[in-house]
């Protein structure tokens, strides 16, 4: 928190987060005593900062298991200077954004140049309303060019002004064939009653309604009162016939490759691991459709902004998004890392999971943002998850 | 020591001191925050602010009455079946266990070394569909020939109990141990059958065992949320998973403040029911 | 004749299967002790057999090939072995911290009268029945406020804090019930009170000491919602294995939790033994 706030400013952010206003959360809060800044905001200074601090997903940059080191940040040392102080303490987005909305809500910083964040969740763009995080110093990030196609215009994001994608995932169905013929629409699953009991869908409203509603006819990226009604009712009909035995995170795989589960909504890169053991699991788009998610790398408030763009610069490379990708194995954003591939390891490049056809990408959409932020919605969500 | 017999009085102040000082700091303190979110009103987008929105409770037991009701069931369920459970393991621990008691003590929390969420997927593995266990339970007739084990209330309180084990073992053990067997040697001198010698001697004495170990179990089971979140359909879900996504998902903390309230009143009112029926401070201190 | 004369008499014909019903009744206990500790280590049984499983893909749950490689390159996971070592570390000291702590309070609450008993019993069970999610968010407020630094210490604190109601309600149990009049004659004797309470109170409550400090690391060691609100950059095992199961947690994981579970075991196996030596040479001597 390197700006000086004015009184008024200061008050609006402690009522907005619901704090205690206390002398030592005031004095923080304006002299950012044990908050340290990286340094400059916006545009301010071109220089490197000595460390980038980057918060992920557990075991999601690729690894040297002999030397326990991440081979792409130690390039980047190499190149650039900076140290990354990697650290993987993003778990779940709603947990993370539990804990970081304290901080933030009170204007601190939280130490962290880049975090990842999905936008099947609500939370970036909760953080773009909420004016938490920083814009991107695109200057600094010519190779936002190579940027897949699909990936350029989310609705929550329109212009790419706060992100950049990390890794991408489809959600579609998964079966195991030993124990159903193929279930390649969401009708299937909904309402086959050979399916009773043995399928799961998933807790995440963006990914389960978007399904659904492309199931019953209706566009997800443009929700309504009635579509969503609609695509409510379908699912509670489902849930309280017992067609629907869970609504699950990704704690589907278990189940799913134990054969607990004939079918279920999975994403795509769980099942390129669980097909590794057990080559009865097969995925698909559902025939009306599937939505494409993304892991998203933004800078939250504080955060050294031309650091990070430069990071972000270089991980759009398609050579080192080469690299990563081999041991991420989800989507990769950057055109071109498929060719790398081809040369390090021609089979995930081959891996239509992986680097999914054009075919694919023209069948997945992306869900509505707006709706994901509706209280009303929301809380028609849980309930219905919720019992 | 003699600072401690002319200032008797002072003794049991100075006692609970730096224990009771540190809760207060650490516990009354963020519980003052959450009672003053409670009654807070707004939304995220624009903020909250103190509006004394006493709603908040009543909109809670409102809305949610039927998952407070099975939060009090399940966890109430899971504690009998501990104690049911874990009673006799605590009684051969600390009268046969002889030289090996703390090895065996360590047996009990054996679990908690390898995390929550991995000997729930070990659960997963033995209860699995097409495992051995629902298998036999099918053959045999206790289960439909579709019925399964995972994904039912019966799996949830199952993980409950389970993962509540030690917190009713330990303190049975706690108390079962510091019974002087003679007492019981001289019972059976006196032609008491060896059942007897239990009920009338053995039992008694365990009683604050039992009741350190019910409380310990049966409150906190009442406010969790992960073993129906893994373990259960949706109709299986308690108020721990309400309070859990009310505060990260739909981030209304008044909300999920006035429930946790809510609930922590009902656990309170059930303890002190509880134990008013056990009855004297000798069981309860 | 005496029934005592008549059952001698019948003895005879039916002594076989009387006392094969005897042995039966004797080890009922412990065979009911034994299917018991297959319940509770079940699922350890699992996470060790799939420790030498070898996946194909990144997920642990099918079987697929047995291997060693996972056991010699245990270490092979970044980040997995300081979580595990910063779980070990605070469970450890928290558990003392809280143990003492606690301790304390139970001997003030079964001992003394006081103004308050109340109040303080509210303190204690408050913590128990708190939705760990509110109490994480609400220390985190209560951190933020302070403007303390996230990371060990917090976390240490917020175990302390849970932890402490624990270890009073399991000590108190085996209060409830103590001779004084043990202490009463060590003082007859010419024991201060000091003397006393090291001498004669401590070893006799050792075990409830013993059992409160196994409840407080299990407990320390498996949180996971408190401890992801207070660890700022820091991770624990409980918080990397959450982390690591949505891309498929790595058998290393399945090693390193039995691998811990395995050293206190022998730990505790060497004491015993070195115990009965001890005893034996003494015995010798």
């Amino acid at each position: 928190m390197t700006d000086a706030l004015n009184r008024r400013e200061l008050l609006r952010r402690a009522a907005a987060g619901g704090a205690f206003l206390t002398v030592p959360g005031v004095l923080a809060a304006c002299g950012g005593s044990s908050n340290k800044s990286a340094g400059a905001t916006s545009g301010e200074s071109k220089t490197l900062a000595k460390t980038l601090r980057f918060s992920n997903w557990t075991l999601y940059i690729d690894v040297n298991e002999k030397t326990k080191s991440h081979p792409t940040l130690d390039a980047f040392k190499k190149k650039t200077g900076t140290t990354v102080q990697y650290t993987e303490d993003i778990n779940d987005n709603a947990s993370y954004f539990g804990k970081i909305q304290g901080p933030l809500s009170r204007g601190q910083s939280i130490d962290r140049d880049i975090i990842v964040m999905t936008d099947n969740s609500r939370y970036p763009s909760l953080l773009i309303k909420k004016g938490w995080l920083e814009k991107l110093d695109k200057s600094a990030i010519p190779n936002i060019a190579n940027l897949e196609p699909a990936l350029q215009h989310p609705n929550w994001d329109p212009n790419r002004d706060y992100s950049l994608p990390w890794q991408s995932g489809m959600t579609g169905i998964a079966y195991n064939d030993k124990l159903t013929d193929p279930v390649l629409s969401m009708d299937d699953l909904l309402d086959n009653p050979k399916l009773k009991g043995k399928i799961t869908l998933l807790n995440e409203m963006g990914d389960t309604l978007a399904l659904v509603m492309l199931a019953n006819g209706d566009d997800p990226a443009h929700v309504t009162d009635a579509t969503f009604d609609k695509a409510i009712k379908r699912i509670k009909g489902a849930v309280d016939s017992g067609q629907v035995r869970q609504f699950t995170g990704n704690d589907y795989s278990g189940p799913l490759s134990k054969g607990d589960l004939s079918a279920c909504m999975a994403w795509s890169g769980d099942v390129v691991q669980l097909q590794a053991d057990n080559k009865h699991l097969h995925w698909n788009l559902p025939d009306t459709g599937g939505d494409i998610w993304t892991d998203n790398m933004l800078i939250p408030k504080g955060g050294n902004v031309y650091t990070a763009s430069v990071y972000m610069n270089y991980v759009f490379d398609p050579k080192v998004a080469a690299l990563i990708e081999d041991y991420v194995n989800y989507i990769c954003p950057v055109k071109g890392a498929k060719a790398a591939l081809q040369k390090i390891d021609p089979a995930v490049a081959k891996n239509t999971l992986i680097f999914p056809t054009q075919k694919m990408l023209d069948n997945v959409h992306i869900f509505d943002a707006a709706a994901l932020n509706n209280q009303k919605y929301l809380t028609t969500w849980q309930n219905l998850i919720s019992g | 020591m003699g600072f401690l017999h002319r200032h008797r009085n002072l003794t049991p102040y100075l006692l609970l001191g730096p224990g009771l000082l540190y809760l207060a700091i650490f516990f009354v303190v963020p519980l003052g925050f959450l009672a003053y979110q409670s009654l807070e009103s707004g939304n995220f987008d624009v903020g909250y602010s103190f509006t004394w929105a006493w709603g908040n409770y009543w909109d809670a037991i409102q809305n949610y009455r039927g998952h407070f009701i099975r939060s009090l069931e399940y966890a109430g369920i899971a504690t009998i079946l501990a104690l049911v459970f874990a009673y006799p393991l605590a009684y051969w621990i600390a009268f046969r266990g002889g030289r090996w008691k703390n090895l065996l003590l360590l047996f009990i929390v054996a679990p908690f070394f390898v995390t929550y969420l991995i000997r729930t997927l070990a659960w997963e593995t033995i209860l699995a569909d097409q495992g051995p266990v629902v298998s036999v339970l099918r053959d045999v007739g206790i289960l439909g020939h579709d019925g399964r084990l995972l994904a039912t209330s019966t799996a949830v309180v199952a993980g409950i109990t389970y993962n509540f084990f030690p917190f009713m073992a330990l303190p049975l053990y706690v108390s079962l141990e510091q019974i002087d067997e003679r007492l019981i040697e001289a019972a059976q001198d006196l032609y008491a059958s060896k059942w007897k010698a239990f009920l009338r001697i053995t039992l008694p004495l365990s009683l604050p065992g039992v009741v350190a170990g019910t409380l310990l179990t049966f409150i906190p089971a009442a406010g969790d949320f992960i073993n129906a979140q893994l373990l259960g359909s949706p109709q299986n879900h308690m108020i721990g998973n309400v309070i859990q996504s009310k505060f990260l998902e739909l981030t209304d903390y008044p909300a999920a403040a006035a429930m946790s309230f809510v609930l922590m009143a009902a656990i309170l009112l059930m303890v002190a029911i509880y134990a008013r029926a056990v009855g004297t401070e000798k069981l309860t201190g | 004749m005496t029934t005592a004369a008549a059952a001698e008499q019948q003895r005879p014909g039916s002594s076989a299967l009387a006392s094969a019903w005897a042995f039966v009744k004797h080890h009922v206990l412990t065979v009911y002790a034994l299917l018991a500790f297959i319940y509770l280590m079940l699922p350890i049984g699992i996470v060790i057999a799939f420790s030498f499983n070898n996946p194909k893909g990144r997920f642990n749950y099918v079987w697929s090939g047995f291997t060693l490689d996972n056991w010699k390159n245990w270490d092979g996971v970044p980040g997995l072995r300081s979580a595990m070592v910063l779980s070990l570390e605070i469970a450890l000291i928290a558990s003392l911290i809280a143990t003492a702590l606690g301790t304390l309070i139970a001997l003030a609450l079964v001992r003394y009268g006081f103004r308050g008993r109340g109040v303080t019993n509210l303190l204690i069970f408050l913590p128990l029945s708190t939705p760990e999610i509110v109490l994480g968010a609400s220390l985190l407020t209560l951190f933020l406020n302070l403007t303390i630094v996230f990371g060990f210490w917090t976390i240490l604190i917020a175990h302390v804090m849970f932890c402490i109601s624990f270890a009073v309600v399991t000590v108190k149990a085996r209060l409830i019930g103590f001779d004084r009049h043990l202490e009463e004659a060590a003082m007859d004797l010419g024991a201060n009170e000091w003397a006393t309470f090291r001498k004669v109170t401590l070893p006799l409550i050792a075990p409830a000491l013993l059992a409160a400090l196994l409840l407080c690391f299990a407990i320390s060691i498996d949180d996971f919602v408190v401890t992801y609100f207070n660890a700022g950059p820091r991770t624990t095992f409980p918080l990397f294995v959450w982390g690591a199961a949505r891309v498929g947690a790595p058998p290393q994981v399945n090693v390193i939790g039995t691998a811990i579970f395995s050293v206190a075991v022998i730990g505790m196996v060497t004491n015993v033994l070195v115990q009965m030596r001890r005893e034996r040479s003494t015995a010798n001597a």
